[in-house]
């Protein structure tokens, strides 16, 4: 096709006209935040369902007329976990008034802390980032307002002891991806071997994890009384696999949150019947919230993904944070309803989030200037072949060796800035 | 030390690299007939795993009409890409050409899981995933079968290689002049090589994919692919079986043994040190001819 003189001169006019546009736009009530998201590269397992969820939560937030008045606008981007390219979706995000950011990546999390706290724009760490960012007297724009990976691995051996009544003189194997993410709870376990009098046994393996063939014999060979398996995507699905096929008994086995439907799917739904996950939201579609998405939003046509993923363990999650988001504007209007809309003003509000549930899909998230986890509740669910059947309720554990971790680390922050 | 576990982990690691040496037979076979560094191996074997879940998922096809149909697909995609892409190279510097491999390798990895969606795929050929024990160890039936299917397809390559055909081929790798000169059609000749890099390639990313699933981590295969070929001479097939056994066992015995001294990480380490070894100490592999190029 030619571009002659006047259909440039038509496409640079329209252009313009849709330029001038913006100033308009920027007059609507809304309130902008920021989902730079890795779709396309490690993250990928997670991203797509979560921002689904995401999306269409504040979807049925800005359909019932948003917040005060404002809507809720997300701008989506693919940082492909690339820091460079995060960062730079990051300063664009800033210069269009975000006031909160959500990465949905650990690396790229780490990467944007040092921004986040100078420019005082709330970042949302999702399940991810740095553990330590729990507390918030030294992270204060850096919300993980979910159990941290301390937290989940607390939570897990607690329930092993549950069941056991005792783990003296048991032993526990971590097989987890070697990386900092797969790394983050071994200090924990190490503290709570030393506490409890289990053996742990820890057995890394290469990223991304899709060979784990010379691991899961070793696994075996160790008669463990429970294992716990720490990865994600690629590596959860091959661990499952290999552990059905080392024989390994499946209701002794668990993971971190990161374990979907799809990986049971994947690996085959009847051979990992019984394994056992952390839950940090109901998944499913029985929650009231996900059945208002699905008439409102879904069934509208307005859902943002394929509606087979609505209620998936991911998609909740998804929904749990954008839910949380919405909680923290809602409370930031009670206390100045005037605004300014900034990230100190957001920042406010999510310090104001006290037992909130979604309609019960959270355990009853509480956000204080000193805890950013939220209260740390989570429950136990396990795979009964078709989906997971939460184990017990909603609870939290070992949040003193926990803490500790979180002051440790964090005093170092603040001592170096690392 | 438990020779058990020794034992079990040698065992597994050979049938591991029986599977790994069928990606690298890709990579022989091109070589040996154009003098072309295929780096796109790993990305076609991953397109192959992603080309048999999409027959089976949405024509709704059963695994063994879904598996033929792949695999002459992608004999015909490889053919494409030296129609449509290598042979317009041809007289162009040898790091163009690794270069254009390398793009291809690019272009696939983002595209499948773009166009499939990235999440991993299930594909089952039906293998039973109960354990099965020799004495005190596994035979992981996964592997058993996927080392046994490699061994006759690698063992099939070198029949073909003693065939009519495989003579034609191995005359245009000698020397494509003279092949010309005495009437072997050159281009078809490098282009079935290429076929047949894109069927085998798609075999061993069916197995793979039945152990893993299906994911973009298959064209991680690569890596393994060319320790395996390098150490076993990149104009030689039979180099590769012994190749494979090789890197396979030393892969696993390293998880296995040096793994718990160090704190892990030595798996992908192996196959890097294999191939900075080969080329140092011998460059044409185990079974190369001594004249073949460092690439």
């Amino acid at each position: 096709m030619r571009l002659d003189r006047r259909t440039f001169m038509a496409g640079t006019a329209a252009a313009g006209l849709v330029g001038f546009g913006k100033p308009a736009l920027a007059q609507e009530k809304v309130v902008k935040i920021g989902m730079p998201m890795d779709f396309t590269r490690v993250y990928t397992f997670v991203t797509a369902e979560y921002s689904q969820g995401h999306r269409d939560y504040l979807t049925l937030v800005n359909e019932r007329g948003g917040v005060n008045g404002h809507k809720i606008v997300a701008d989506i981007t693919d940082h492909a976990n690339d820091i460079p390219r995060a960062i730079e979706a990051y300063e664009r995000m800033k210069r269009e008034g975000a006031v909160l950011i959500d990465p949905l990546s650990t690396p790229v999390a780490r990467a944007l802390v040092p921004r986040a706290l100078e420019d005082k724009i709330n970042m949302i760490t999702t399940l991810s980032g740095r553990s330590d960012a729990a507390d918030g007297t030294a992270f204060p724009y850096v919300m993980p307002a979910s159990p941290n990976y301390w937290t989940q691995a607390g939570i897990l051996i607690d329930y092993f002891r549950q069941q056991d009544k005792d783990l003296k003189g048991k032993k526990i194997v971590f097989v987890h991806i070697d990386t900092p993410f797969g790394r983050e709870p071994l200090p924990i376990l190490q503290a709570l071997a030393a506490k409890l009098g289990f053996t742990l046994q820890t057995f890394p393996y290469t990223p991304p994890g899709n060979d784990q063939a010379a691991i899961w014999p070793q696994v075996r060979r160790a008669r463990p009384d429970w294992v716990v398996f720490w990865g994600a995507g690629v590596g959860q699905t091959t661990a499952l696999s290999e552990a059905v096929r080392n024989g390994l008994p499946m209701d002794r086995l668990s993971s971190s949150v990161w374990l979907s439907e799809s990986d049971m799917e994947v690996v085959g739904k009847d051979a990992v019947k019984g394994v056992i996950k952390f839950e940090a939201c109901a998944g499913g579609r029985d929650p009231k919230v996900i059945q208002a998405i699905l008439k409102d939003v879904v069934g509208k046509g307005k859902g943002a993904g394929p509606e087979g993923k609505v209620g998936t363990s991911y998609y909740n999650i998804g929904v749990m944070m954008a839910a949380i988001v919405a909680e923290g504007v809602r409370k930031a209007f009670e206390k100045a309803p005037n605004g300014p809309i900034t990230g100190p003003w957001l920042n406010d509000g999510l310090h104001a989030i006290a037992n909130f549930t979604a309609d019960g899909m959270l355990p009853g998230i509480t956000v204080t200037k000193e805890d950013h986890q939220g209260g740390g509740k989570g429950r136990v669910a396990r795979w009964d072949g078709g989906k997971f059947v939460p184990q017990t309720d909603w609870f939290t554990a070992n949040q003193d060796l926990v803490w500790a971790e979180i002051r440790k680390y964090s005093a170092e922050f603040k001592k170096t800035g690392k | 030390m438990d020779l058990w576990l020794i034992g079990e982990l040698a065992l597994t690691g050979a049938l591991v690299g029986l599977m790994y040496a069928l990606v690298a037979v890709g990579i022989v076979l091109v070589y040996k007939t154009s003098g072309v560094a295929n780096f796109a191996q790993g990305a076609i074997a991953m397109s192959g795993g992603y080309a048999t879940w999409a027959i089976a998922a949405f024509l709704g096809l059963p695994m063994w009409v879904a598996i033929p149909l792949a695999l002459v697909a992608m004999f015909g995609f490889g053919m494409l890409v030296e129609h449509a892409v290598l042979r317009h190279m041809v007289g162009q510097p040898v790091i163009m050409i690794i270069m254009v491999t390398f793009g291809i390798e690019i272009f696939l990895r983002g595209f499948m899981p773009g166009t499939f969606g990235v999440a991993v795929k299930r594909l089952d050929l039906g293998i039973p995933q109960a354990p099965m024990f020799l004495g005190e160890m596994l035979i992981n039936r996964a592997y058993l079968v996927g080392g046994a299917v490699s061994a006759a397809l690698i063992l099939a390559a070198i029949v073909l290689f003693n065939s009519r055909a495989g003579i034609v081929m191995r005359a245009v790798s000698d020397d494509q002049g003279a092949s010309w000169s005495v009437g072997i059609r050159v281009e078809r000749a490098i282009a079935v090589a290429w076929g047949l890099a894109g069927a085998t390639a798609t075999a061993a990313g069916i197995l793979w994919g039945s152990v893993q699933g299906i994911d973009w981590s298959l064209s991680l295969l690569l890596m393994k692919a060319l320790a395996i070929a390098i150490l076993g001479g990149l104009d030689s097939i039979p180099g590769v079986l012994l190749a494979g056994l090789i890197v396979g066992v030393c892969e696993s015995l390293a998880t296995g043994v040096i793994d718990p001294l160090v704190g892990g990480g030595t798996r992908d380490i192996v196959a890097s040190v294999i191939i900075v070894l080969t080329l140092l100490v011998r460059p044409y592999g185990l079974f190369g001819r001594e004249h073949i190029e460092r690439v």
